[in-house]
């Protein structure tokens, strides 16, 4: 089949270029893991590596107060060789992530969720570009080959995030409920996706068979599920380290922000100009903030769960934490998925041009402030203020541009007129 | 809301489309013309110190009477070693540094590059401040050879003076390292390097004895022989390499302190004469954007100033009346000031352009000027990007001809007649071609593809450039020269076998080209304006170049554009500036191993793809 043909070139070609990437530039990886635009504190590779040289000492990781990431991702890199040395067999497994995800998102893409749900049949719905064409999108986005290079460990985050929603879109509920567990447990933020991804998954189910499920019993069985899924990893984390004490180092530093590492978010920033009498109460608020956004839209976009997912990812790239462009490359490749959308958006080109005028001047803000001296934070953080306005355009044009999809199905005399806020 | 719905309407004005041209133009025009007032009084201001700590020229200097007979011994000692090798002349430098109770090291450093072999010795000699530390540090240079090759006699005489004299003092609050190094560029980079560990140790003796964080540094070049020589005024070099400044502060102290203090003119940029006109004020500027673009070393100092050692090189020029002592208090003056700082210079300026020794332009003045060249590109690209979505020409509604090929429009509207779309607005109807509203369906494949080989394949050059052997540059650049010069023809020709690109896929080959070179040069224009300035102006005609039909106009453009391709640009450039072109390219092999010298990346890797871009879509109305 022709698209089985495009998909090996596809694979093939993406694959090529990351190995390509990783031995013609042998300085590449450790460059692109220094950066802050693509390591955080939770996410970084070199911090990994010191956690995993502690981990093979016979040292609890989490005593240096250098690592902060899952407790299962060291015996899962301690039984590849040391990336210092041999690099290969690390530089293959992140290929080899990049290519699974690209496999979901392409199973998203196939599932037609996107445009037609069960409750929802968007008006423009034969407006859509091919998965290949999709995954092609995530595969070349320079993000995600920047994430892929420096080893970030936000890649797997978003191989689990990808398959949790391939399966939910597919009605596959042991899969995806153990994806989902898996991206939560890695990087606790991707918890919040659970319930739109439920909806969606309910909705695949009551399509699938005749008679919908009973609605609370699916929730509270696949909450029980999670739930389990979850304390089973989380205490075989607790068998590995031999303590509790990895649920402060890790989840405790993501809820907490102890580390104000520069990164392309908006937190650290603010957290490093406040008097210490308000940090509680000020992350309180901002962890409200980023929660919030997701019963909220998952009420109002009930019927379009796979995009309440999608814009949740969005923000999760501009309001968590330790966002890096990782979590851009997420979401933006989410983005197409929605095609359909987009002769509704107003401001993509606004959007999309600050996107890149803020990815060749953070870089350079950062050189500013940190190598050459003549700048200072006040550059980079304006920088990353660019990005993350250009991200929540994006996100709020999207979310304009699905609320008027609704519109023009539900009032088709509507359709074409410009809208008024009353 | 209301505002936003007026403004998306008027894009699909018709006559929105024919603006971008003239709006491109008008962005270059502003932007050159903004350049071109700057000099006026309105737009540019005096300097001043802002750093109070820095007191410039308050204190009373005592480097003179007996100190001047000990300057003449050193003197001749220093012109006996002329001709010795560097071991022995740096063994009895040593020696007369450790006379004066220093503590004292040497640094053997060599690399290699265009297949010869730079190597040579540092000396230096650290004085512990009898009120520091050892974490703060100012640096004494002068190099053994200025950047013309001389023997600085009279600058290393001074420093070895100076060290002498500044050890009796008491007051010192920061170390003071004195170093004489090899030469005026590898041999501080290589010292410098190693002050920070970042060298490669294969090469570089890393230093056995350092001081604190480095707080400035001055550079000596008195190339006078060993009978002396009186100098009229004093040369500030200031650049840094990759176009960096050192803090205003430290230029506008030494200037304060040698005219203010000591009575002796202060120049820049080679301007040896200079009446405050504005035609020379010009100039000036002009000079220094050239240096700052080109980003080469430009003294002792430069290697500095990437570390964030503000540094500043004082060369004296000219027949006058003063002599080494006033030179010699001009330097014990700026140390009292530098003495007392008590942080790193951080108030002034890091980015100006010298008009005149006390009179500069700020960034927030002239950074309008690049930026809107910049921006000429990025409208053009938007632009492009929008007539890249509209189909191909409409048949004029009111003739009556049918279109002369019915065949291949006939795909889309089976009828011949256009299809029209009723549009209401404000109560009045009115029929608008379907076309017009619609956009077609763009092919990115082989524009981005095309867009990012181009990028990709302008490494080969930076390759071949900074790794070939002096004695080849010469014909490996007439070599590229000739290729470049004729690849986009052939690019074109080759593509035409295929039938491609597509009037479309052109569009979007200059969109994307347009659009990366806009947003490189609004990047760099932050950290090296006169680099991205010069860039855009060489690149401007780029906006203008559309594929044509005929092809008297074809033949004119690319003829144009091939006189602006990049290594023609430069072989012109050397060519004007009476530069040996292999000195030129030797020096950049050299910039770009030794001092991590950026230009000629930007030159291939922005400003080449961004001409072959467009130098393609010229040439493809030749085989059209």
């Amino acid at each position: 089949m022709a698209s089985d043909q495009h998909k090996a070139l596809l694979f093939g070609a993406a694959a090529a270029v990351r190995l390509l990437l990783f031995t013609a530039f042998p300085s590449l990886p450790s460059l692109l893991a220094g950066r802050v635009e693509v390591s955080t504190p939770v996410t970084s590779f070199k911090r990994l590596q010191e956690g995993l040289f502690l981990y093979t000492h016979n040292v609890s990781p989490y005593d240096g107060g250098v690592y902060h990431q899952a407790p299962l991702l060291l015996p899962l890199f301690s039984l590849l060789p040391n990336p210092s040395y041999h690099p290969f067999a690390t530089n293959l497994l992140y290929t080899m992530v990049d290519l699974l995800s690209a496999h979901a998102l392409m199973q998203i893409a196939d599932s037609g969720q996107a445009a037609v749900t069960r409750l929802f049949t968007s008006s423009r719905k034969e407006l859509r570009w091919s998965s290949v064409a999709i995954a092609a999108g995530f595969l070349f986005n320079p993000f995600t080959v920047a994430t892929c290079i420096a080893r970030s460990t936000s890649a797997l985050t978003n191989l689990f995030i990808l398959t949790a929603m391939a399966k939910a879109s597919q009605g596959a509920l042991i899969t995806f409920v153990l994806s989902m567990a898996m991206a939560s447990y890695l990087a606790m933020h991707p918890v919040l996706l659970f319930p739109p991804l439920l909806i969606l998954c309910y909705d695949v189910q009551a399509t699938n068979m005749k008679a919908a499920p009973h609605a609370w019993r699916f929730a509270v069985t696949h909450l029980r599920r999670l739930s389990i899924a979850l304390g089973a990893l989380l205490y075989l984390s607790k068998l590995l380290t031999g303590s509790w004490d990895f649920l402060g180092a890790t989840y405790g530093v993501r809820l907490l922000l102890p580390d104000l590492t520069p990164n392309v978010g908006l937190w650290w920033y603010f957290f490093t100009e406040m008097f210490d009498s308000f940090r509680e109460f000020f992350l309180g608020v901002f962890w409200l903030h980023v929660a919030s956004y997701m019963p909220g839209l998952t009420i109002r976009l009930r019927k379009q769960p796979l995009f309440v997912a999608a814009t949740l990812t969005g923000i999760f790239a501009v309001f968590t934490p330790y966002p890096s462009i990782a979590d851009a490359a997420l979401y933006l490749s989410l983005v197409p998925l929605f095609r359909h959308l987009f002769p509704l958006m107003r401001y993509t080109f606004l959007a999309s041009s600050s996107i890149l005028y803020a990815s060749f001047l953070g870089p350079v803000f950062y050189h500013l402030w940190i190598y050459a001296g003549s700048g200072n934070a006040n550059f980079f953080y304006a920088i990353t203020l660019v990005w993350s306005l250009g991200l929540s355009v994006i996100v709020g044009d999207s979310l304009y541009a699905a609320l008027r999809d609704e519109l023009d199905v539900e009032r088709p005399e509507l359709r074409g007129k410009e809208v008024k806020r009353i | 809301m209301a505002l936003i719905s007026t403004i998306l309407a008027l894009r699909k004005d018709a006559r929105i489309l024919k603006l971008p041209p003239y709006l491109s133009a008008l962005c270059i025009l502003v932007g050159v013309v903004w350049l071109l007032v700057l000099p006026l009084n309105e737009y540019s201001r005096n300097t001043y110190v802002s750093e109070n700590a820095l007191l410039p020229g308050q204190v009373h200097t005592y480097f003179t009477g007996s100190e001047h007979n000990i300057f003449r011994a050193y003197r001749h000692e220093v012109a006996a070693l002329a001709d010795k090798s560097v071991p022995d002349r740096n063994q009895r430098l040593s020696e007369i540094l450790r006379s004066s109770n220093l503590k004292v090291a040497t640094q053997k450093y060599s690399y290699a590059t265009s297949g010869r072999n730079i190597s040579n010795e540092n000396v230096y000699a650290i004085l512990q401040g009898p009120r520091a530390d050892a974490t703060e540090a100012i640096v004494l240079i002068a190099a053994w050879t200025n950047m013309d090759g001389e023997i600085n006699h009279s600058g290393v005489a001074l420093v070895l003076t100076l060290a002498r004299y500044f050890k009796r003092w008491s007051l010192w609050s920061k170390d003071i390292i004195f170093l004489i190094s090899g030469d005026s560029t590898s041999g501080p980079q290589a010292w410098v390097d190693a002050y920070h560990d970042s060298h490669s140790p294969d090469t570089i003796e890393p230093l056995s004895i350092k001081s604190g964080a480095l707080q400035g540094a001055i550079a000596i070049d008195y190339p006078a022989g060993p009978w002396g020589h009186r100098y009229d005024k004093l040369h500030v070099v200031y650049d840094g390499v990759n176009g960096q400044l050192p803090n205003l502060d430290l230029f506008n102290t030494a200037v304060s302190v040698a005219s203010g203090q000591m009575g002796i003119g202060c120049t820049l940029q080679r301007m040896w004469k200079h009446d405050d006109s504005y035609k020379e004020r010009l100039q000036t500027m002009l000079r220094g954007m050239i240096s700052q673009g080109l980003g080469h070393a430009s003294g002792p100092h430069s290697s500095f100033i990437p570390y964030h050692v503000d540094a500043i090189t004082l060369q004296t020029v000219g027949d006058g009346w003063h002599d080494e002592m006033s030179l010699g208090r001009t330097v014990e003056s700026l140390f009292r000031s530098l003495n007392n700082l008590l942080e790193h210079l951080h108030q002034s300026f890091f980015f100006y352009l010298l008009l005149q020794a006390n009179r500069f332009v700020s960034i927030g003045t002239y950074l309008p000027s690049a930026m809107l060249i910049a921006v000429n590109f990025s409208i053009t690209s938007i632009a492009l990007w929008v007539a890249s979505g509209r189909a191909g020409k409409l048949p004029n509604p009111a003739s009556t001809a049918p279109p002369s090929t019915p065949g291949e429009k006939s795909t889309s509207s089976p009828s011949k007649t256009t299809p029209m779309t009723l549009a209401e607005k404000d109560g009045a109807l009115a029929l608008i071609p379907t076309e017009l509203l619609q956009t077609t369906e763009r092919a990115l494949f082989l524009p981005l593809a095309f867009v990012l080989a181009t990028h990709f394949l302008g490494l080969l050059p930076l390759y071949i450039f900074n790794n070939t052997p002096s004695t080849y540059l010469s014909p490996v650049f007439n070599l590229v020269a000739l290729l470049t010069s004729l690849l986009p023809f052939l690019t074109s020709f080759g593509l035409k076998q295929f039938s491609r690109p597509t009037a479309q896929e052109t569009t979007l080959i200059q969109c994307f080209s347009l659009l990366l070179l806009g947003m490189f040069l609004a990047a760099l224009a932050t950290l090296n304006f006169s680099l991205s300035f010069l860039i855009g102006i060489a690149t401007s005609p780029l906006t203008f170049v559309r594929r044509s039909n005929n092809k008297a106009i074809s033949a004119v453009a690319s003829l144009l554009l091939a006189v602006l391709n990049p290594v023609v640009v430069i072989r012109a450039a050397t060519f004007f500036f009476g530069q040996d072109l292999v000195k030129v390219l030797v020096q950049a092999a050299e910039g770009w191993h030794v001092w991590g010298l950026w230009t000629q990346v930007v030159v291939w890797l922005v400003w080449w793809p961004a001409w072959f871009a467009g130098s393609v879509v010229a040439s493809e109305g030749l085989f059209a």
